[in-house]
């Protein structure tokens, strides 16, 4: 990015992308109408901004430290709902799912999309066809997508225990959903059958990206196919795995959908995760102190994650 | 040269056999979501459950029509979603120009806030935005859903548009600008025009996402009357028995308007995507 010391002359004073302008000491009369007009059309989405996220934000933190019952007056806790939480076997037991649920979800969500993507980027007839099949589970209403699945995890008539049972792979009924050993493996499948064309759509898009030449000249040096992936393939696209996993965190760990439809925080918190206790908390046991307290509670991690992405999402825009 | 090309066909084996294995993963769901739809109760409880439907019959859909208010909320999703993206898309437009192309005190600081509030998820907002609602007496109303909507939907409209936006050449609208047109005219004449591909792809974006919407809508809402088609279908759960059938039917009947839509707009979705969320 170029910084120029004097304003582009542009009698327009349209200003142009990615030139950072010093701002003249008094600003012009010009300048000035152009920054109220700005202010003027930014009114919308600023009164948006502010009065539905900063606010509910602000006021979260708030609810936080109070007492607050739904449809009652709260009264100032101090930290005592934080301290609570410390000291609360589920809560433990729910930080610790939520770090296994993301990142098992994501991982998962990662190779499979790269495989997804790199079996896409090879010539074959009908392809786009394929694609397009492939790409489909995103399009899928979320709650849609967990309902499904929560029949197909069905004891007695799903698809799953049916079909084992048709081709006598199993004897036996399996209660996928209610078994405290495989209840988190089968909302991780559902999330990652859920998020994987997300990660094989940007990282399909990044492949198609690095050209093809490089390839063909790797291979003439005699490089296998490994070597290609590993300092061809990679690190072009280290970049587009680093947004793709940091957002897709973002929504992982705090999609509550597809524990609410399938089990509920179920067998005895098995599954039970931050977001859908929170939910719980608060229009369960109707306690919106609390549950903002349990939504709070796992934000700094996220608020990391948010900044890295909002900075680097700022500087590709500039680019 | 042999040995190359021989791992040429190997990989390419590998990779159809990996494609046929991920086209099962990806579409037996779906197979038995319109599979059981089409069957009758029989077919789908108990010990004569089948893997194909022997007797496809519609009775589900009928059912689906005729006994439960499924076109109600069909009819409050619409509402709700196309309301939601006019509104994001004005506000979008404008406020998308100003960051785009004005000179302003304040620029960086709410292209950052934008991109920042876009992050924030729901699951974090939900509890005090519905102390907002309650306190505005909006619960149980369109407007309160329309609301708690924009709260996505607009900031990232006026990110996505503001990326396209820039991309339109200057100097047709610097040309505009010394003929005498005004700044609003020029948005409407010269970069309007000229987005329409991205304004497309805006409204897609905007309405698969307020259509799909599950947490706000069932925080926010209670009555039949509101209700939208994603809450809706998890009443057809009573006292924990699912209907299965309709409710399978029902899935597919709501999944196809974006499912429309993405077969339609998918050659944009995936810039879409790398622009606004992935650019890089």
């Amino acid at each position: 990015m170029a910084i120029r010391t004097q304003p582009v002359a542009n009698p327009a004073g349209v200003i142009a992308v990615g030139t950072t302008y010093v701002q003249p000491r008094r600003p012009s009369r010009a300048l000035r109408r152009e920054g109220q007009l700005a202010y003027a059309l930014l009114t919308p989405t600023l009164l948006v901004v502010l009065f539905l996220v900063a606010y509910p934000f602000g006021a979260a933190i708030y609810l936080s430290v109070q007492d607050k019952m739904v449809g009652a007056p709260g009264r100032w806790v101090g930290l005592a709902n934080y301290m609570e939480l410390f000291r609360d076997d589920v809560f433990l037991r729910t930080a610790w799912n939520s770090v296994v649920y993301t990142v098992v979800a994501v991982a998962l969500k990662f190779v499979l999309g790269l495989t997804m993507a790199l079996v896409l980027d090879q010539e074959r007839r009908f392809n786009n066809f394929f694609r397009t099949l492939l790409f489909v589970p995103w399009a899928v209403p979320v709650v849609i997508v967990a309902l499904n699945w929560r029949w197909i995890f069905d004891d007695l008539s799903g698809f799953l225990n049916n079909f084992l049972i048709t081709t006598h792979l199993s004897s036996n009924i399996i209660s996928w959903l209610s078994d405290p050993g495989l209840a988190m493996g089968c909302v991780i499948a559902v999330v990652v059958w859920a998020g994987t064309p997300f990660y094989s759509m940007t990282f399909l898009a990044g492949l198609q990206a690095i050209p093809r030449e490089l390839y063909e000249a790797a291979e003439i040096d005699g490089a296998s196919i490994v070597q290609q992936f590993v300092h061809i393939t990679v690190p072009r696209l280290r970049t587009i795995f680093l947004t793709t996993v940091m957002l897709s965190t973002i929504w992982t760990a705090t999609n509550l959908q597809f524990v609410l439809v399938l089990t509920r925080g179920g067998p005895s918190s098995r599954t039970e995760i931050f977001p859908h206790l929170a939910y719980t908390t608060a229009l369960g046991a109707r306690r919106l102190g609390m549950g903002a307290a349990v939504s709070l509670v796992f934000f700094p991690l996220l608020a990391v994650l948010i900044f890295f992405l909002t900075r680097r999402m700022l500087r590709q825009a500039d680019e | 040269m042999r040995t190359v090309s021989s791992t040429r066909r190997v990989m390419r084996w590998i990779g159809n056999g990996l494609l046929v294995v991920l086209l099962v993963w990806t579409l037996v769901p779906f197979y038995w979501m319109v599979a059981t739809s089409l069957k009758k109760d029989k077919e789908i409880y108990g010990f004569e459950a089948t893997l194909v439907p022997r007797q496809p019959t519609l009775a589900n859909y009928t059912r689906l029509f005729a006994t439960t208010p499924f076109v109600k909320y069909v009819r409050n999703s619409t509402i709700i979603a196309v309301s939601t993206t006019v509104l994001s898309l004005v506000f979008g437009c404008l406020g998308a120009y100003a960051l785009a192309r004005l000179r302003f005190p304040g620029r960086r600081l709410i292209a950052r806030g934008l991109v920042f509030t876009y992050l924030v998820p729901p699951a974090l907002l939900f509890i005090p935005l519905f102390a907002v609602m309650s306190f505005l007496r909006l619960v149980d109303t369109h407007q309160a859903l329309i609301l708690a909507y924009l709260s996505f939907s607009v900031p990232f409209c006026t990110w996505l548009l503001m990326g396209y936006f820039r991309s339109v050449p200057l100097e047709l609208e610097e040309a505009a600008l010394v003929d005498g047109c005004t700044r609003l005219g020029s948005l409407v004449r010269i970069i309007l025009p000229m987005s329409l591909p991205a304004l497309a792809v805006v409204a897609f974006f905007s309405f698969t996402q307020s259509w799909n919407e599950f947490l706000y809508a069932n925080v926010f809402v209670n009555s039949v009357e509101v209700r939208t088609i994603t809450t809706g279908l998890t009443l057809f759960v009573v006292e924990d028995v699912f209907f299965w059938g309709p409710m399978m039917g029902a899935s597919f009947l709501s999944a196809l308007p974006p499912l429309l839509l993405y077969l339609i707009f998918q050659r944009w979705v995936v810039k879409g995507l790398t622009l606004g969320a992935v650019k890089g």
